[in-house]
């Protein structure tokens, strides 16, 4: 662990997809145990962001240190302590959720009682008892989703990078996994979260952190961010809009509509 | 019944084929202006025109008698109708085995309002068209060995003919693609093991099929038993187009009508056939498959005992369940089964000999060993080339668990050993049974055999690496152009080289009559396996940092 407390880290990140900008001189710290909300619109950054903390891509200039870890220099040392869900989780669809659980719990190396207890005990939390034994071809983008969840935390992971986790959850299954991360981090797991659903973010989140153009707009609680804005006492999203700024939403309904 | 839907949709069709084909200059010009096919087709019917003229300049010009050149004229002409079905029957086949489950379930077919009329006609209609260029050349090829040998007017049946033949070729796709849709659902139903057996066991004994008629052994043979013996055939549906021909030639007119109208109600039979299969049995999403109802987990494996770590174990298991259970991945792993069995084809389809006490005519071991050795190694290698690929869009999987490419690279080698592997010994065991190989010849080449399959699995992970192609279409293609050709030709050259002590022993032997010593005789075998191991170890160290790369950078 980091010196000073520090679960995950960039330094001047910056990414560049061909000609495209990815992240831009994006300077970020999430400290161990909390809970970080990415927001931000499309393209943003945010996606990015989480796959640079993983090592999935290259930066183009800057750092990136997680648990105290170079990402680029120890990358397998990173993959072992860290779960991750991408936006849209394509998993091995000719496989089983069974066999993609204990594909993965073998490649984490767990032993077989850990492994036949942990998958047992997440499949029956996110209701896929029954499913299992279907090949994950067949599943809706719910199930996809649990079951991607599921193999991000069967290794008990230090750091969970989750990127718009509850994309199809049905509300029971959004609501265990809500409670999971707050339980999860009060295990000392560090959990960097991107949603476009603001509730959420401000419900479980310790803090969040606004992306725009591939940069840090905003950061801070939820309270914080308020303030930042001049809206106290408003909702998260005139906060967001506000400070992204977005305007003329009712002019583009308007000629949505006509 | 909407003419107009129904052609647009037709179009549609085709641009889809085409471009998930491949992208390339060439498909994107076809699919900008489908009249390009048309324009093809011109061309290869004058190609065609020079060819058939060539042909019968050469045959009148030499000391041919007229009746041989009759019998050339007759397997020609009756040829052509029966290649036509087939050739047409099977790219609608090979298009529907390669296309990828996922993006079949969100076809646009699905969800728009098109009837299974509309649907299969349009389909029908692409599949003729874009492979028409085909039936220019051969009309192309035809006409002047029909009008130069007095046949005039059987050319003209044959334009006939051969339309209602690509049509009968192209409509039957569509019954069997209903046919499949509907036994896939049941197979996914009842689902478990057996079911994944069975479907292999489809996919290769189709592939065989198909090869079998490409190799053109299996023609020769139907045109031979149609010359032989007619009154076999003419039951048999698919004949009828080549019998109205034949009949033509033979003067006989009436029987040439009735079998040109039979030709034509076959058709027309076969269109109902195909609409009342897509109306009752056509699913938009296929079941998923059922293994289990709890879910099995695995134990400790057996491959274990063999040194493997479980992180190999698991990663062998992921690759088996993968080629054995994607319908896209079945037919490469198919590959390096059916090569081996190719090479027997000459065999198999030869006309059968006139004496049943004629003994079986032992073969050289080394001549044997060549072609089937040479089948394995460039399965194995097309195996390897695409394994990369084939992840697609699930790489992240393998990008956020912590495998390291050296335990990548070693898995997909393993994995496309033992698959080449398990072809080399049905090709081994078809030899033994059909060439009378004395079984330690067998034990022998096999040993050899694992060497090439080695290297050409290293080789193929080693490009397929460097050029994998990770974009998911109707029809994936895991590598890119540049990869296939540059793999391929490094490939060959590999097996050349391999096969260099084989080559200096036989010239030394049959040539300059020199033989080694005894004790040196295995020499050659020992310096072919050694180059194997050596090829294989430097594809396989130059296939890591590319593997590495694509891991640092998970492309989106």
């Amino acid at each position: 662990m980091d010196s000073r407390g520090l679960a995950v880290e960039t330094e001047h990140l910056t990414k560049f997809y061909g000609r495209t900008l990815g992240l831009s001189d994006l300077s970020f710290a999430v400290g161990s145990g909390e809970v970080r909300g990415l927001l931000g619109q499309n393209g943003s950054g945010k996606s990015t962001l989480l796959k640079s903390l993983l090592g999935l891509i290259h930066p183009t200039s800057g750092l990136v240190r997680v648990l105290g870890l170079d990402v680029q220099k120890f990358p397998m040392e990173i993959r072992r302590s860290v779960g991750y869900v991408p936006e849209s989780p394509r998993l091995y669809e000719f496989l089983t959720a069974t066999e993609y659980l204990d594909f993965i719990a073998d490649v984490r190396g767990l032993s077989y009682a850990e492994k036949k207890e942990r998958i047992g005990r997440l499949i029956q939390a996110l209701d896929l008892e029954g499913k299992q034994g279907d090949t994950i071809s067949g599943y809706s983008q719910g199930m996809k989703q649990k079951v991607a969840l599921m193999g991000s935390i069967l290794h008990r992971p230090r750091v969970l990078l989750l990127d718009e986790p509850l994309n199809g959850l049905d509300p029971k299954s959004a609501r265990v996994v809500k409670e999971l991360v707050h339980s999860l981090a009060h295990e000392g797991v560090t959990t960097v979260f991107s949603t476009h659903i603001l509730e959420i973010a401000e419900a479980i989140c310790d803090r969040l952190t606004i992306l725009q153009n591939g940069r840090v707009l905003a950061e801070g609680t939820a309270q914080e961010l308020r303030e930042k804005a001049g809206l106290p006492g408003s909702g998260l999203e005139d906060v967001f809009l506000k400070l992204t700024g977005t305007k003329g939403v009712e002019d583009i309904v308007e000629a949505l509509m006509r | 019944m909407r003419a107009r839907v129904l052609l647009k949709f037709a179009k549609i069709l085709m641009i889809s084929r085409l471009r998930g084909t491949r992208r390339s200059f060439v498909t994107n010009s076809i699919t900008a202006r489908p009249v390009i096919i048309a324009l093809i087709g011109i061309g290869l019917f004058v190609f065609g025109l020079g060819l058939g003229w060539v042909t019968i300049s050469v045959l009148t010009s030499s000391s041919t008698d007229a009746t041989a050149v009759a019998q050339i004229v007759f397997t020609i002409f009756g040829g052509i109708p029966i290649f036509l079905i087939g050739f047409f029957f099977s790219m609608g086949l090979l298009w529907e085995l390669n296309a990828s489950t996922e993006s079949e379930t969100t076809d646009a077919i699905n969800w728009l309002p098109i009837t299974p009329s509309e649907y299969v006609l349009a389909s029908t209609l692409s599949t003729s068209y874009t492979y028409s260029p085909l039936v220019a050349v051969v009309l192309g090829y035809a006409l002047p060995i029909g009008f130069l040998t007095g046949n005039g007017d059987a050319f003209v049946l044959l334009v006939g003919i051969s339309l209602v033949a690509t049509l009968i070729g192209s409509v039957g796709v569509e019954i069997l693609r209903s046919m499949l849709a509907r036994a896939s659902s049941a197979f996914s139903r009842i689902g478990g093991n057996a079911m994944v057996a069975m479907r292999i066991l489809g996919v290769v004994l189709v592939l065989v099929f198909t090869q079998a008629l490409f190799s053109g052994f299996l023609v020769v043979r139907i045109i031979s038993t149609l010359v032989g013996d007619i009154a076999a055939t003419v039951a048999v549906p698919v004949f009828w187009p080549t019998l109205s021909i034949t009949s033509l030639l033979g003067s006989d007119l009436l029987s040439s009508a009735i079998y040109s109208l039979l030709s034509l109600g076959f058709f027309f039979v076969l269109t109902y056939i195909a609409l009342f299969l897509r109306a009752r049995f056509w699913i938009t999403a296929p079941p998923s498959l059922h293994f289990s109802s709890s879910g099995s987990l695995s134990g400790i494996s057996k491959l274990r005992w063999l040194g493997l770590s479980s992180l190999s174990v698991a990663l062998l298991r992921r690759e088996l369940r993968s080629a054995t259970r994607r319908k896209e991945v079945v037919r490469l792993m198919a590959i390096p089964l059916i090569l081996p069995v190719m090479v027997l084809f000459p065999v198999v389809f030869s006309p059968a000999p006139s004496s049943t006490t004629t003994p079986p005519v032992a073969v050289n071991p080394i001549l044997l060993a060549g072609p089937l050795l040479f089948g394995v190694g460039l399965g194995a290698l097309f195996l390897g080339i695409t394994s990369i690929g084939q992840e697609g869009g699930r790489l992240w999987n393998i990008g956020s668990l912590p495998v390291g490419a050296r335990m990548i690279a070693k898995s997909k080698i393993l994995f496309t050993s033992i698959i080449a592997m398990i072809g080399l010994v049905l090709g081994l065991a078809l030899a033994v049974l059909v060439f009378h190989l004395v079984i330690l010849d067998a034990f022998v080449f096999s040993g050899l055999g694992l060497t090439v399959v080695l290297a050409e699995s290293s080789l193929g992970i080693a490009v397929g690496s460097r050029y994998a192609d990770f974009s998911e279409g109707p029809r994936p293609r895991f590598v890119t152009i540049a990869g296939s050709i540059i793999g391929s030709i490094l490939g060959i050259i590999i097996m050349g080289l391999m096969s260099v002590a084989f080559v200096v022993t036989l010239l030394l032997t049959f040539r300059l009559g020199l033989s080694l010593p005894s004790i040196l005789t295995p020499l050659p075998l020992f310096a072919t396996a050694f180059l194997g191991l050596i090829f294989s170890r430097i594809s396989y160290v130059i296939s890591i940092r590319p593997i590495e790369t694509i891991l640092g950078e998970i492309p989106n």
